[in-house]
């Protein structure tokens, strides 16, 4: 058996647990990147700790978490479910809705940058022409996270609802019909009968949803960069912004650190459910 | 010979170990290779790269072959990778003193007195700008070019409105109302594509309000950053942003929209730096009829006239690692050739203008763009004389530079005081004082 898992095992130690350990050892020392590192016991957690900008970062990736595990997964599971009743429009939208996710990160937030939200180019500069007086979101420190968040939600819930429908499909037949004929409307049947069945797939997501929350950068970064004035940062540019522009490797794997206890929370509650899943099937 | 299928699968390993071995150090024509990897550049630049740089050295001797690379906007974080790991180019390329600190007090370069020496660099290039290479009593780069920030301004919208080009704050100000008036935004500027556009401001702001003795006093650790000029420098910038002079959309513009908006005379003016002559898409031209450039005017009381800012946009060095230090030693005197200074400042004006001693004006005006002749002219005599100011990107250490950007935009849009801003600011440079971390300052004359 050991001998099975032997390739993976060696690309996760190699490619994973090493940087993990790296890192975490990182954040203990003072490095720039290039000299000798020095060691500095719990200093780059103080420091960071005395940072408003990290309280401000960690604060933004909370509050993209809840963005996310409502929005996307409210309208994903809507258009899942309304999929599932219409079969005949099923493929044609879920082409449609699934698109975005296939449109490279980069394009996406340009897209938007350039085409939607600038004053100059976009269709922002359009609708003032026209009499609406719209500012940019993306320069806005209180709403541009918000409007980075919008970007994300458009690149990334069609993917959700594929998924959803998929578990959707997995739901009998038998169940959907006999709720319907026991007098059951969409939203009964929405909630007593499919949102039950998509229970492990959706309790996966959501918990997928937290980690990736906490890791959030490539929409961030490209389209504001964490600003203006840090209204956009969160713990991934802030980490970024330490390791890249200002030679503190230490404080950068420090704020990785937290950045993965939050992964690790979300990971121990899922293989808790999954435990207690376990014990009441057997 | 025909391999059997145990040979071949034993053979793959052997093949990927030896497609990832370092490429070695002859070309197949025996030349010594030296290697390059250059940043950003435009189609332009990376035209003038090819021919002007690699094509040309390569043809003007038979004993080493460049190689060049372009790397990207990443190139300085994959510089310091590849240097650790002992991978890195043999020359390598920094985007100024401030980043070549790091690198240097690792030892990861070669001092170079030895080829100073050799080649008489110490004689040749201006000593304000070699000298900011300087660790420890040892050169560890040659400055690729001088930049400084300039004034750009619409000169034919300046005539239409008799408007006169400004020589202090009052009659700067008195234009910059006067533009906003008829609905001119006074200064066209954006970041949205690049935040640096935060420390070009800065650096006039500092410098001009301030006073570019009071910012080497700082920069020396002799005044705090919390001192009452640098305050009326911040509060300065914040009031200009407050009433519009830098537009109503600032953090949703690009460089380049924000640049065609002063030659399109939707702005009167922007501050900007050397480096926008070597961009053809800003829509200046040469002869140009609408732009014209000037140094920047005081903005306050420390000191009369106007102001050049010494920048050293990067800084070329030699890998500690590199096999081929003299190959690398012939490129960068190839650099100091004049056929070459001529061709690269022609083909991509601003970007290569090293800051050689002797520069006669029959050098620059083979360079056929005027504006640019006069502008690197006045800037070679301000540099020479240590008439100058000091950029952010070249004499603030790393992290007080990183909060200079990001934390003035806290400033602009009411989220901390002025205060608060230099008290961190100061916080933060007072660390890497300690640490070694400011660059070398070079010495001001008034």
């Amino acid at each position: 058996m050991w001998l099975f898992a032997l390739p993976a095992l060696l690309i996760n130690i190699c490619i994973i647990l090493v940087p993990a350990v790296l890192t975490f050892t990182a954040a203990f020392f003072i490095w720039d990147g290039v000299g000798m590192p020095v060691w500095a016991g719990l200093a780059n957690f103080q420091n960071m700790a005395a940072d408003p900008v990290f309280w401000s970062a960690l604060t933004n990736n909370f509050i993209w978490t809840a963005i996310f595990l409502t929005v996307p997964v409210c309208l994903a599971l809507v258009m899942a479910a309304a999929l599932l009743m219409a079969p005949k429009a099923r493929i044609v939208v879920q082409s449609i809705i699934f698109l975005p996710r296939i449109i490279a990160v980069a394009v996406t937030g340009r897209i938007f940058q350039g085409m939607i939200f600038s004053p100059a180019t976009g269709v922002v500069a359009w609708l003032n022409e026209h009499g609406f007086s719209i500012s940019d979101p993306l320069a806005d420190p209180d709403r541009s996270l918000y409007a980075v968040a919008a970007v994300d939600i458009w690149h990334w819930w069609g993917f959700l609802a594929v998924v959803f429908l998929a578990a959707m499909r997995q739901i009998s037949v038998d169940q959907i019909e006999a709720a319907r004929l026991d007098g059951a409307g969409f939203f009964a049947l929405f909630r007593y009968v499919l949102l039950p069945g998509i229970r492990p797939t959706l309790t996966l997501m959501l918990i997928l949803t937290v980690i990736w929350s906490f890791q959030v950068f490539e929409f961030i970064f490209i389209v504001t960069r964490g600003g203006p004035a840090y209204g956009s940062e969160v713990l991934a540019t802030f980490a970024y912004r330490h390791a890249f522009f200002e030679g503190d490797v230490g404080q950068a794997a420090a704020a990785a650190c937290v950045m993965s206890l939050f992964g690790l929370c979300a990971t121990a509650v899922y293989l808790w459910l999954q435990i207690t899943d376990d014990a009441q099937s057997t | 010979m025909t391999m059997t299928r145990r040979q071949l699968v034993a053979s793959i390993p052997a093949a990927a170990l030896a497609a990832g071995l370092p490429r070695g150090a002859y070309a197949q024509d025996g030349r010594k290779v030296v290697t390059f990897w250059f940043g950003q550049a435009n189609s332009d630049g990376q035209a003038a790269l090819r021919s002007d740089l690699v094509e040309a050295f390569n043809a003007s001797q038979d004993k080493y072959l460049l190689q060049l690379e372009v790397k990207g906007a990443a190139v300085n974080n994959l510089l310091k990778v590849a240097l650790v790991a002992g991978n890195g180019p043999d020359i390598v390329q920094t985007a100024g003193p401030a980043y070549l600190t790091a690198i240097a007090n690792a030892g990861q370069v070669l001092p170079l007195d030895d080829f100073a020496e050799k080649y008489k660099w110490k004689e040749r290039f201006l000593a304000p700008l070699l000298n900011t290479s300087v660790y420890g009593g040892k050169l560890y780069a040659l400055p690729r070019d001088y930049e400084s920030m300039h004034l750009f301004y619409n000169k034919e919208l300046f005539k239409q409105n008799g408007w006169k080009l400004p020589t202090n704050r009052k009659e700067m100000e008195e234009v910059a109302d006067a533009a906003l008036a008829k609905g001119i935004i006074p200064f066209g500027a954006g970041n949205a594509d690049w935040k640096g556009v935060n420390e070009w401001l800065m650096t006039v702001f500092f410098n001009n309000v301030a006073g570019p003795d009071n910012v080497r006093k700082a920069l020396a650790g002799e005044l705090p950053w919390t001192a009452p000029p640098f305050v009326e420098a911040v509060e300065l910038s914040k009031a200009w942003y407050n009433k519009g002079y830098f537009g109503k959309n600032y953090f949703s513009l690009t460089i380049e929209q924000s640049f065609l908006q002063v030659v399109n005379a939707k702005a009167a003016m922007a501050f900007s730096g050397t480096w926008s002559f070597g961009t053809k898409s800003y829509g200046m031209s040469k002869p140009d009829t609408v732009m014209d450039v000037a140094p920047t005017p005081t903005l306050g009381s420390a000191f009369s006239g106007s102001l050049v800012h010494l920048a050293c946009g990067a800084t070329l060095s030699i890998a500690k690692t590199s096999q081929n230090a003299e190959g690398a030693a012939a490129v960068f005197e190839f650099m100091l050739t004049r056929k070459f200074y001529e061709a690269m400042n022609r083909d991509w004006p601003g970007k290569w203008a090293l800051p050689v001693k002797d520069l006669p004006p029959e050098m620059l005006s083979g360079i056929g763009y005027p504006l640019f002749e006069k502008t690197i002219a006045n800037l070679h005599e301000a540099f020479s004389k240590g008439q100058y100011g000091f950029t952010t990107w070249t004499f603030w250490p790393g992290a007080t530079n990183s909060y200079l950007i990001e934390g003035i935009e806290q400033v602009w849009l009411n989220k901390i005081t002025p205060d608060a801003y230099l008290t961190r600011m100061q916080t933060l440079f007072s660390q890497e004082a300690k640490e070694g971390k400011v660059p070398p300052l070079p010495p001001r004359t008034a």
